[in-house]
């Protein structure tokens, strides 16, 4: 009985001190949440990038991190799962893609001692009649027509001749604006810095997806077949399957190029056994990951800038091509940074709009 | 007097046990507490007002497609096109929708919403089963083909008609006229999703299963299930049969997707095809085939859907250990064939040995889930 009970004092006093010893760690610690869009955590682009952010800074932090995928991609599953943050006490929450906007609209003032993140989109109501950005909450976009443009620059300088196409996933603003950046690239290089590329109006598709990879495959496979060298794909799993086309032509000894998206893909891309080429010629990127980790660095100094929209562009090296490209020659490199100068000085302003482009 | 359970349901009872047993085994071997994992897992589900509401909200489209497969099952028909006919009824509902709740009251405009999206799933159920009747066309292949189908008329039509004029990959949001959501059932649920889905759910589990157990029809319908030729012999008329039961399995797929986007979601989106439509599969075989087993099979699914979540929030378990479980469950749930003859082999011989095997019950149950386990990771991966 007496054993017993010192048995039952002693794990009680382990309990307590265990309990006392998590506590100690407090103050600016907090738990990190992220809830995945539709698609995988290493889908290479929207949600590995976030991910990836917040475990850099969660762990230079010694923060808590952690991902949930929802079941679905309605307003309802999103919030199911935000909610299942919430209570396990993650009180630090990012989500990236346009989806959640209406999930962050309601969260902002359901859960009001949290903070979110919301990455390429505005917090909307369901109806879409309002848009606010709590003080809790910041949202964050990207000039992808900056990173497109110059990608396209850099694809331009490479290739000097020939001809560049275009696949898109969903016919959706941050896709679109990927394409038209791009070409204004093309036609910058091709008035210029003088390439000769071509552009048809038939090789700028939209597949309709951002998860057929099969059909990624059948359209870059047809553009490839047309004579194009260089297809840009912003298109997620179908992009997957752009790069596979082109890999399996690298292997037969054809020279066909991808332009990334999103991160860098070069790894992606690599085809051979000694792993030294790859079919990525670039990458147009979007600073996702380091969107996402400047906010939880500034979370913990105290600074979250919250109810504001924040854009990334080539003013805050928000977006642009990757710092090493081996499939771009060192005179390429030097001229696209020289563009690049350019831009963040203003000298070039890159359209948001269609304007006169291809769709 | 003996208590009489279908051997079905004792079947998808044991499939439930071995399947939670495998995603035990599954935990420890990642190094989690199941113990723990379990309840999180059901906690998430069940451990609030709201989460409840949630978990009845997350059960409701699965109860109208689980139906519709076993419907189509009870009359020989395997309807795999569930998602497409509930794409379909969503697509009707939310245009309807959308399209009434300025002009007219708010009961009515449900009215037209539900009739509408029942009937689009009912078409879009008939097509393939006019093309058995009429050619025999295989109704797999068929319904396969239509769920591309709506998935791209859906892809063109929302973005067309009803677009969200600040997003082109969605609809314009439901307002709360012609929502099944309901003031008096959320304020009964705070914060949750529940709606006037679930009533229509029970109802129409009521309704099939009235239609197969009390009707003529049921009958035909039956017997052309249970041999399509006997019942041809018989003087059944086969071929309507197969037409009506496409279409009463497509018309509950409609009515899930009815319930499902204009209640569950605040509106539609393009470009993703509802994975109730194939759960529906899974809630159908669990559920031994049977409108009330469909029920209790989609409320144990809703359970695990809406409490992986919370697991996964509160320890280091993987959201795809619950889907693994989902996973496993039905694995074992369809080569129940397996474990039946395991149990009359196991009765077999325990009558051959007379009374003095009784203490050796407990030791010899559990091997079949031993060889079956180790498979379970197969599903998951």
């Amino acid at each position: 009985m007496t054993a017993r009970k010192t048995l039952f004092i002693l794990f009680a006093v382990l309990l307590t001190v265990a309990m006392l010893a998590g506590c100690t760690g407090g103050g600016a610690k907090f738990k990190v949440g992220m809830v995945t869009d539709a698609g995988t955590i290493d889908d290479k682009s929207f949600n590995q990038g976030t991910w990836e952010g917040v475990k850099a800074a969660a762990t230079k932090l010694g923060l808590e991190y952690k991902y949930l995928k929802p079941s679905g991609t309605t307003e309802a599953d999103y919030l199911k799962e935000i909610g299942n943050l919430y209570d396990a006490g993650f009180k630090m929450i990012v989500c990236p893609g346009f989806k959640f906007s209406s999930a962050i609209y309601a969260a902002q003032t359901q859960y009001k001692d949290a903070k979110f993140v919301l990455i390429d989109a505005s917090p909307s109501s369901a109806d879409g009649k309002t848009t606010k950005v709590e003080t809790n909450t910041v949202s964050i976009f990207f000039a992808e027509h900056e990173s497109g443009f110059v990608a396209g620059v850099a694809t331009a300088l490479q290739l000097q001749t020939g001809e560049v196409g275009f696949i898109g996933g969903m016919e959706i603003p941050p896709v679109q604006k990927f394409n038209w950046g791009f070409q204004q690239g093309i036609k910058y290089a091709n008035d210029n810095l003088g390439t000769a590329i071509t552009m048809k109006a038939e090789n700028f598709v939209y597949q309709g997806t951002f998860s057929d990879v099969a059909a990624g495959q059948q359209l870059a496979a047809a553009m490839y077949d047309k004579g194009v060298d260089a297809i840009f794909a912003a298109a997620g799993g179908v992009g997957v399957g752009a790069i596979n086309e082109a890999k399996a032509r690298a292997v037969k000894g054809e020279q066909v190029w991808i332009v990334g998206v999103d991160v860098d893909q070069y790894a992606d891309g690599i085809w051979d056994e000694a792993k030294t080429k790859s079919i990525i010629l670039t990458s147009a990127m979007k600073g996702i990951t380091k969107a996402a980790s400047d906010m939880i660095n500034l979370e913990s100094q105290g600074k979250f800038p919250g109810g504001q929209t924040l854009t990334f562009d080539a003013k805050n090296d928000g977006v642009g091509i990757p710092a090493t490209n081996p499939n771009l020659t060192a005179d390429v490199s030097s001229k696209v940074a020289k563009v690049f100068a350019d831009l963040k000085a203003g000298k070039i302003v890159v359209s948001a709009e269609q304007g006169s482009l291809f769709k | 007097m003996k208590i009489r359970i279908r051997r079905e349901y004792v079947l998808s009872l044991v499939a439930v046990l071995l399947g939670l047993i495998a995603g035990a085994i599954l935990m420890l071997a990642i190094g989690s507490n199941p113990l723990k994992g379990y309840l999180y897992l059901f906690q998430g589900g069940l451990m609030s007002i709201k989460r409840i509401g949630n978990t009845l909200a997350t059960a409701t489209p699965l109860i109208l497609t689980g139906l519709s497969v076993a419907f189509a099952f009870r009359t020989g028909l395997f309807n795999i096109g569930a998602a497409g006919q509930m794409l379909m009824g969503g697509f009707a509902a939310t245009g309807l929708a959308l399209t009434l709740e300025t002009v007219l009251p708010r009961p009515l405009v449900l009215l037209c919403t539900i009739l509408g999206g029942t009937l689009a799933g009912a078409l879009w159920g008939l097509i393939p089963g006019l093309l058995k009747a009429r050619f025999n066309v295989n109704e797999v292949v068929a319904t396969i083909m239509m769920n591309w189908i709506a998935f791209w008329t859906v892809n063109d039509g929302i973005p067309a008609y009803v677009r969200d004029p600040n997003q082109e990959t969605q609809s314009r949001g439901i307002s709360a006229v012609a929502s099944l959501k309901a003031d008096w059932l959320t304020s009964l649920f705070p914060g949750s999703y529940i709606n006037l889905g679930l009533f229509l759910a029970i109802l129409a589990a009521l309704l099939v299963a009235f239609l197969l157990d009390k009707t003529t029809l049921g009958y035909e319908l039956k017997a052309v299930g249970f041999n399509r030729n006997a019942a041809e012999y018989a003087g059944i008329k086969v071929n309507r049969g197969v037409v009506l039961s496409m279409m009463i399995a497509g018309a509950l797929a409609g009515l899930a997707g009815v319930v499902f986007y204009t209640g569950y979601a605040t509106n539609m989106q393009i470009g993703v095809t509802p994975s109730q439509g194939f759960d529906g599969i899974a809630v159908s075989l669990l559920g031994a085939n049977a409108p009330a087993g469909a029920v209790v099979a989609a409320l144990f699914f809703g359970v695990l859907q809406s409490g992986k979540g919370f697991m996964n929030a509160m320890t280091d378990i993987p959201p795809d250990i619950a889907d693994t479980i989902i996973a496993t469950v039905i694995y074992f749930a369809a080569t129940s064939v397996l474990m039946e003859r395991i149990w009359s082999a196991w009765r077999r011989k325990r009558s051959a040995k007379g009374a003095a095997a009784p203490a050796a019950a407990g030791k010899e149950a559990p091997p079949p889930a031993s060889p079956d386990a180790p498979a379970a990771p197969k599903g998951g991966a």
